[in-house]
C-alpha cells in the first residue's frame, strides 16, 4: 500500500525529468543541425526567409569546397596532420607515462610534475617563439612544423592521462614478463601496451581530433593551400569584403563529421577521456 | 643495488624521448621568447634585433589595449564558466535521475540517445561551432533574429555575450559528464534513507547531492577557468575576429593579432611571457587542488 502510494509521484516526476532532458536535448543540437540542414540549401535559399522549409536539397555547396577551395588537398593534408599527432603523442606519451609509472628514478616526480604545468601554457604564446624556430629551420609552409606545435602541446596531456591508466594496471604479469627473461622494454610492447589498449586507444582518439581540429597553427605556419588544413581552408571563405555562405556552411559540416563519427562510435572512450583528462 | 640503478636508468630512458621533444619544442622556445621580450624586434620596421631591457614590460603594464583585453578575457572566463557549471550541473543531476529510475528498456535507450545528444558540441570542432552560432545570430538570415522579429547583429551589438554563449555551448558536455559521473557515484542507499525521512527533489538536491559532489564541482570548474583564460582563441578568431574596436579581443588573440598582424615580436613577446608565467601559476594551483582532492 505504501509502496503504491509513492510510486505514482515518482513517475510523474519522472516524465517531468525526461521531458526537460529532451527540451534540452533538441537545444543542444540545434546549432549543428541547423547548420547541417543549411548547408544543403542553394545559396538564394539560404538568404530567403530563414524559417521557411527547405525546398530543393543541393549538395552544390559541397562540390564548391573541392572546386573553388581546395578542399582535396586540405582533407589529405589534415588527415597527415592528425595521424603525425597521433604517432608522437601515443608513442612518446606512452613510453613516457609508463616510465613515470613503473621505474620512478631520481628527480622524476619534478620531471613529471614540469611536464604536467606545460600542459596550461597558453598555446598562441608558444606560437611566438616557435614561429620563429620553425622560420630558421625553414619549416614554414610544412606540415611538419604544423604537427610537431600541436604534438608538443597535446604531449603533457597524454602522459596526465596514461600515468594513472598505468598506475592502475596489475603488476604482477609483467614482473612475470621480466623474471621470464623480456626486457623492460620487451614487457612494454608486449604486455603493457596490450593491458592498457582501452587507454592508448582514449588518448589516440583525443589526439586525432586535437590535430583535425586545430586551428592555430595551421593559421600561423601555413600561407599556402598546399600546406594548409582544413580549419584554415574554411577561413579563406569569409574574405574582407564576401563571405562564401553556401561553402562556409558546407565546409564546417564536413569537417565535423569525422570527429562526430568517432565520437558516436566510441563514446564510451571519449567520455572516459573527458573524466581522466582533469 | 645493482637493480636498483637499473631500473632507474630504465625510468630515465624511458621518459628521455617525451623529456628531449618537450625541451626542444617547449623549454627552448620559451626561454628564447623570454630572451625576445627584452628586445625589440619588428621586421616590417627593421631586421635589426636591439636589447631594450625592460621597455616591453613598460608597455605592457601602461597599454590600454592590454588592460582591456586582460579585463575581456577575465569577465569572459567568469561568465562562461559560471553558464557551463549551471546548466551542465542541472542536467548532470537529471541525467542521473533518469538513468537510476529507467528501469525499462525503452527508459535505458533514451538515456543513451539523450547522452548521444548532449556530446555532440564536444566532438563539434571549435571553427565548425563557431560558423554554426554566426549563422543563428545572422541578422538577416538566422532564425533567431527571424523568431524574435527582429534584426540585430549580435556578434557586432552584443560581441563578448555571443561569443560566450557560442563558447558555453561547445564546452558545457565536459562539465555536464564529469558532474554525471560523479553523482552516479553517490550510493543509492543514500538516495533511499533520504526519501524515507521524506526529502523532496530539491531538499535532496540540496542537501545529499550537492555536499557530496561538491569537490568534484570546484576542481572541474577550476579545470574550465584554467582552461578558457588560457586557451581561448578558436571561437573569437572566427566569429568576431576580436572586434568590434577589440571588444572580444581576449588575451591569446592579442598575442597572436601582434604577431602576426604587427609583426612587433618584442611587444608580442611580452605578452607572451606574461600569458606563460599565469599558465604556470595556474597550472601549478590545479595541480596541487588536484591532489589535494584525489588524496
Amino acid at each position: 500500500m505504501t509502496v503504491a502510494i509513492r510510486r505514482r509521484p515518482a513517475i510523474a516526476s519522472q516524465t517531468v525529468v525526461v521531458a526537460v532532458l529532451v527540451v534540452a536535448a533538441v537545444a543542444i543540437l540545434l546549432p549543428f543541425m541547423w547548420l547541417a540542414v543549411s548547408s544543403l540549401k542553394t545559396e538564394a535559399e539560404i538568404f530567403a526567409n530563414p524559417l521557411a522549409i527547405v525546398q530543393t536539397l543541393t549538395l552544390s555547396n559541397y562540390a564548391s569546397l573541392f572546386a573553388q577551395f581546395h578542399f582535396g588537398i586540405a582533407t589529405v593534408n589534415s588527415i597527415l596532420i592528425s595521424l603525425g599527432v597521433v604517432g608522437i603523442s601515443v608513442a612518446l606519451g606512452g613510453l613516457a607515462a609508463y616510465g613515470f609509472s613503473r621505474y620512478p628514478f631520481r628527480g622524476s616526480r619534478l620531471l613529471l610534475g614540469g611536464l604536467l604545468v606545460t600542459r596550461m601554457v597558453t598555446p598562441a604564446a608558444l606560437v611566438v617563439p616557435l614561429y620563429l624556430m620553425m622560420n630558421a629551420l625553414g619549416l614554414l609552409n610544412n606540415l611538419v612544423s604544423i604537427i610537431l606545435g600541436i604534438a608538443v602541446l597535446n604531449l603533457p596531456f597524454v602522459v596526465w592521462v596514461l600515468r594513472p591508466f598505468f598506475d592502475a594496471l596489475p603488476h604482477e604479469i609483467e614482473e612475470a614478463g621480466l623474471v621470464d627473461g623480456l626486457s623492460p622494454l620487451g614487457v612494454f610492447f608486449r604486455i603493457a601496451v596490450r593491458l592498457a589498449a582501452p587507454g592508448l586507444l582514449t588518448v589516440a582518439i583525443l589526439s586525432f581530433i586535437a590535430g583535425w581540429t586545430d586551428l592555430l597553427f595551421p593559421i600561423s605556419f601555413s600561407t599556402t593551400p598546399e600546406a594548409g588544413a582544413l580549419t584554415s581552408g574554411l577561413l579563406q571563405m569569409q574574405t574582407g569584403y564576401k563571405i562564401y555562405w553556401g561553402s562556409l556552411m558546407a565546409g564546417g559540416v564536413y569537417l565535423t563529421l569525422p570527429t562526430l563519427a568517432l565520437s558516436f562510435a566510441l563514446q564510451k572512450y571519449l567520455i572516459q577521456g573527458m573524466r581522466l583528462g582533469y | 643495488m645493482r637493480r636498483g640503478r637499473a631500473r632507474r636508468l630504465t625510468g630515465f630512458g624511458l621518459t628521455l624521448p617525451a623529456s628531449v621533444f618537450v625541451f626542444a619544442f617547449m623549454v627552448y622556445p620559451i626561454a628564447s621568447v623570454v630572451f625576445l621580450s627584452v628586445h625589440d624586434y619588428s621586421p616590417l620596421r627593421s631586421s635589426a634585433t636591439t636589447f631594450t631591457g625592460l621597455a616591453n614590460y613598460a608597455w605592457l603594464l601602461g597599454s590600454d589595449l592590454v588592460h582591456q583585453s586582460i579585463w575581456i578575457t577575465v569577465v569572459f572566463t567568469v561568465v562562461s564558466v559560471a553558464i557551463e557549471l549551471a546548466i551542465g550541473l542541472a542536467l548532470a543531476v537529471l541525467l542521473a535521475r533518469a538513468v537510476i529510475e529507467a528501469r525499462s528498456r525503452t527508459g535505458r535507450v533514451l538515456v543513451r540517445l539523450l547522452s548521444s545528444a548532449y556530446i555532440l558540441p564536444f566532438a563539434t570542432p571549435a571553427v565548425a561551432g563557431a560558423i554554426a552560432w554566426k549563422i543563428l545570430l545572422h541578422p538577416q538570415f538566422g532564425p533567431v533574429d527571424a523568431l524574435l522579429h527582429t534584426d540585430i547583429a549580435w556578434f557586432a551589438q552584443f560581441p563578448l555575450a555571443s561569443v560566450i554563449v557560442a563558447d558555453a555551448w561547445k564546452t558545457m558536455p565536459f562539465v555536464l559528464f564529469l558532474l554525471f559521473a560523479a553523482v552516479l557515484s553517490i550510493e543509492p542507499e543514500q538516495y533511499e534513507a533520504a526519501r524515507l525521512d521524506g526529502a523532496n527533489g530539491w531538499q535532496e538536491f540540496r542537501y545529499l547531492t550537492f555536499p557530496l559532489i561538491l569537490p568534484v564541482v570546484a576542481v572541474t570548474a577550476a579545470f574550465r577557468a584554467v582552461d578558457a583564460f588560457t586557451k581561448i582563441f578558436d571561437t573569437v578568431f572566427v566569429t568576431t575576429g576580436g572586434g568590434p574596436a577589440n571588444d572580444t579581443q581576449v588575451f591569446p588573440l592579442l598575442i597572436w593579432r601582434t604577431t602576426f598582424d604587427f609583426l612587433d615580436f618584442g611587444h608580442a613577446s611580452a605578452l607572451a611571457v606574461a600569458a606563460i608565467l599565469v599558465s604556470a601559476v595556474l597550472g601549478a594551483g590545479l595541480l596541487a587542488l588536484r591532489r589535494a582532492s584525489t588524496a
